[in-house]
């Protein structure tokens, strides 16, 4: 009966194991187990580097962006801070008191100026992801474009998650004629194919002049129709939530509608909506790129779309133009993805494939 | 109810959501700045502000924004208007693409072009959805195998590829192998087109394209779905009875994993529509991608709106196809 002895022992250990599991469990806030699972997964790690160095990226040359426009303006540099042709302009410089004003430290060259003798170049030491016709360094566009090309992403997102939500939750929560309304709103808008949407909007909506050039009114109408498909999952997880004993029990204590909101239907529906939108940036990232990449974008920023838009008719020619700001988009959408469902199997087991 | 009063509720139904969005769309080009009018006289050259202005009514009455006696015709009455043309079949006429001074009607641009689109869609939409299937069954039933783990990391590094990059890549590839870049050229449209060989030769790259893209996304579900499915009870049964493997898979499993699957596909259609835009854009296929995408950059919004109708109501329609499959599919439903 030596088998039978085996397998016995089998079960036993993968229970032990499961039991090491549950104690090392023990006694954790919710989050602590989130994390610890997250960082079993490989792949949702990876993720979680690829997007806190993309981070990184964009706030760091946003801050490199921002010295070098004020130690311009504020005349420790030499040049005129709003012609970056102006000679002293052409690189993102350092500079420390006490250091001689026309020798500062040269760290990249400026995203926007051009060395007419430098155009096409291949990659190389000096220009490692190449220059492009205009004489720029790619590198340097990359590395400046992250700023705009990430604060997009969160921004959009971020815009159409809470429009959603609070629609979401007061569709949810009060039903009835709202809900109806809502839900006929979300119908119209679910049927129009949204790329094809953005882009009649955008053509539309061309000649708008607001604070924040071109992509202010992009982020405005995507998201006035993005919002519907987070206002869905909010409301059904409302509509389950509502039923609950202890929103019962918050309302027979007399609260206000608001705070059972607010307090203790949202906060149990923060796991879905941080799994939207995490997943939802990399989508968002993608819109906006692919708008950039047929035109609907803003030809004056700096931002990996634009440029891809800009160069994508010279792969044939000089591939490294427009494969560098492919590069990134799409490590960046991987990065997201990665993270997001590693996230989406950490918060909800049920769901893990 | 039976399946017929469902179907015919069902497409009434379709009405109240197609004016939804068509007074959406109307409402946003009225209130959106800039004058259609200067737009369409471009670099009008005139010697006085007359020879301008005489300039400028008549086209404002050619395209209906004033009336013979120089009122502006209130928005609602021009979107009524719309409204009755479009319940007569007629579209309007196009502003860009005129012959001899008068703008084409926009059903027949359509109507030109409907075909390619259609063929590059209902093709690549096949072609996914046979691949999808046999890619999520062998990832699902082979679970952690070394096919599997690839799969899975090919699917989502696809995922990941925006489909215009996916489609400008195979492009590239394509030139470095056979020297052929696949932007469509005139021969390739000469009629019949059944039997014009260069009509296939040029559809090859898009559809490969158009695949990948509705494939990535349709794997990972039917993988998902299947993981799903093989864990319930009735799959045991069936395995338990010594039923052979191919026969759990496709007979018990696979039928019940169908409904959410072609929940997901309906759904998704937008999104294959959006891709075909942009596929569409980069191979130059004259399809209504490419029909839109011109008509949008030279502010022509009658062909807008056209486009703007046509989409969601093709989309409408596939949504309410997918429902009438879950009959036949779960005889469970019945309506």
């Amino acid at each position: 009966m030596a088998t039978v002895d085996k397998v016995d022992k089998e079960e036993f250990l993968l229970d032990e194991k499961t039991l090491r599991e549950i104690e090392s469990m023990k006694g954790a806030g919710q989050w602590s187990i989130v994390w610890r699972r997250i960082k079993k997964d490989k792949m949702g790690m990876l993720g979680l580097y690829i997007v806190l160095f993309l981070i990184m990226m964009a706030l760091v040359s946003w801050i490199l962006l921002m010295v070098d426009n004020w130690l311009t303006s504020a005349n420790l540099l030499l040049g005129d801070p709003n012609n970056p042709a102006s000679l002293n302009n052409l690189y993102i410089e350092l500079w420390y008191p006490g250091m001689d004003q026309s020798n500062p430290i040269v760290l990249f060259q400026h995203p926007r100026y051009q060395f007419a003798d430098q155009s096409t170049l291949p990659p190389s030491w000096e220009h490692p992801f190449g220059t492009d016709r205009l004489g720029q360094d790619m590198l340097s566009r990359v590395f400046f474009g992250a700023s705009v090309s990430l604060a997009l992403g969160f921004i959009g997102q971020m815009t159409t998650v809470i429009i959603g939500t609070v629609l979401g939750s007061l569709a949810g929560f009060y039903g009835g004629i709202i809900d109806n309304v809502l839900q006929r709103v979300i119908e119209v808008l679910y049927s129009m194919p949204g790329f094809i949407l953005m882009i009649f909007i955008i053509v539309l909506f061309e000649d708008v002049q607001i604070p924040g050039g071109k992509y202010a009114v992009v982020i405005v109408f995507f998201s006035l129709i993005g919002w519907g498909g987070t206002a869905l999952i909010i409301r059904s997880n409302f509509f389950s939530l509502k039923e609950q004993d202890f929103v019962e029990a918050e309302r027979a204590l007399g609260a206000s509608d608001m705070r059972i909101i607010f307090r203790h239907i949202l906060p149990n529906s923060l796991a879905p909506l941080i799994i939207i939108i995490t997943l939802g940036i990399a989508g968002v990232i993608f819109t906006f790129a692919a708008l950039a990449f047929f035109g609907f974008g803003d030809p004056n920023a700096i931002s990996w779309g634009d440029d891809l838009n800009k160069w994508q008719n010279n792969l044939l020619d000089y591939p490294w133009m427009p494969m560098f700001p492919a590069l990134f988009i799409f490590f960046t959408v991987l990065g997201f993805n990665l993270l997001g469902d590693s996230l989406r199997d950490a918060l909800d087991p049920r769901l893990k494939d | 109810m039976s399946l017929k009063g469902y179907i015919v509720k069902r497409v009434i139904y379709i009405v109240p959501v197609m004016l939804g969005i068509t007074l959406m769309n109307f409402t946003l080009i009225n209130v959106s700045p800039g004058d259609p009018v200067i737009v369409r006289l471009g670099l009008l050259h005139c010697e006085t502000p007359e020879c301008y202005n005489s300039a400028y009514n008549r086209e404002a009455i050619e395209m209906g924004l004033l009336d013979n006696d120089m009122y502006t015709v209130p928005w609602f009455e021009r979107y009524i208007d719309f409204v009755n043309d479009l319940l007569h079949f007629d579209l309007g006429r196009s502003w860009y693409n005129t012959q001899a001074g008068v703008g084409i009607p926009i059903s027949q641009l359509i109507s030109e072009r409907m075909v390619y689109t259609i063929t590059l869609n209902v093709l690549s939409f096949i072609f996914s959805l046979l691949l999808a299937t046999a890619i999520g069954v062998v990832s699902a039933t082979r679970q952690n195998s070394i096919w599997d783990r690839s799969l899975t990391i090919a699917m989502l590094l696809g995922y990941s590829m925006p489909l215009f990059w996916l489609a400008k890549l195979i492009m590239l590839l394509s030139y470095s192998l056979f020297n052929f870049t696949g932007v469509v050229s005139k021969d390739a449209f000469k009629t019949p087109l059944i039997f014009n060989p260069n009509f296939y030769k040029y559809l090859i790259l898009p559809t490969l394209a158009l695949t990948l893209g509705g494939l990535v996304f349709m794997a990972r579900l039917v993988r998902s779905q299947l993981l799903e499915i093989l864990r319930q009870d009735y799959v045991t049964t069936a395995k338990a009875k010594g039923l052979d493997n191919r026969a759990v898979i496709y007979k018990h499993a696979f039928r019940n994993g169908l409904l959410p699957i072609v929940t997901i596909i309906g759904s998704s259609l937008p999104g294959l529509l959006s891709g075909s835009v942009m596929v569409e854009s980069v191979f130059g296929w004259p399809g209504l991608g490419t029909l839109f995408l011109e008509g949008a950059l030279f502010r022509d919004y009658p062909l807008m709106m056209a486009t703007n109708t046509i989409f969601p109501l093709l989309f409408l329609v596939a949504r309410l196809l997918t429902d009438i499959t879950y009959v036949f599919i779960d005889p469970r439903i019945k309506y």
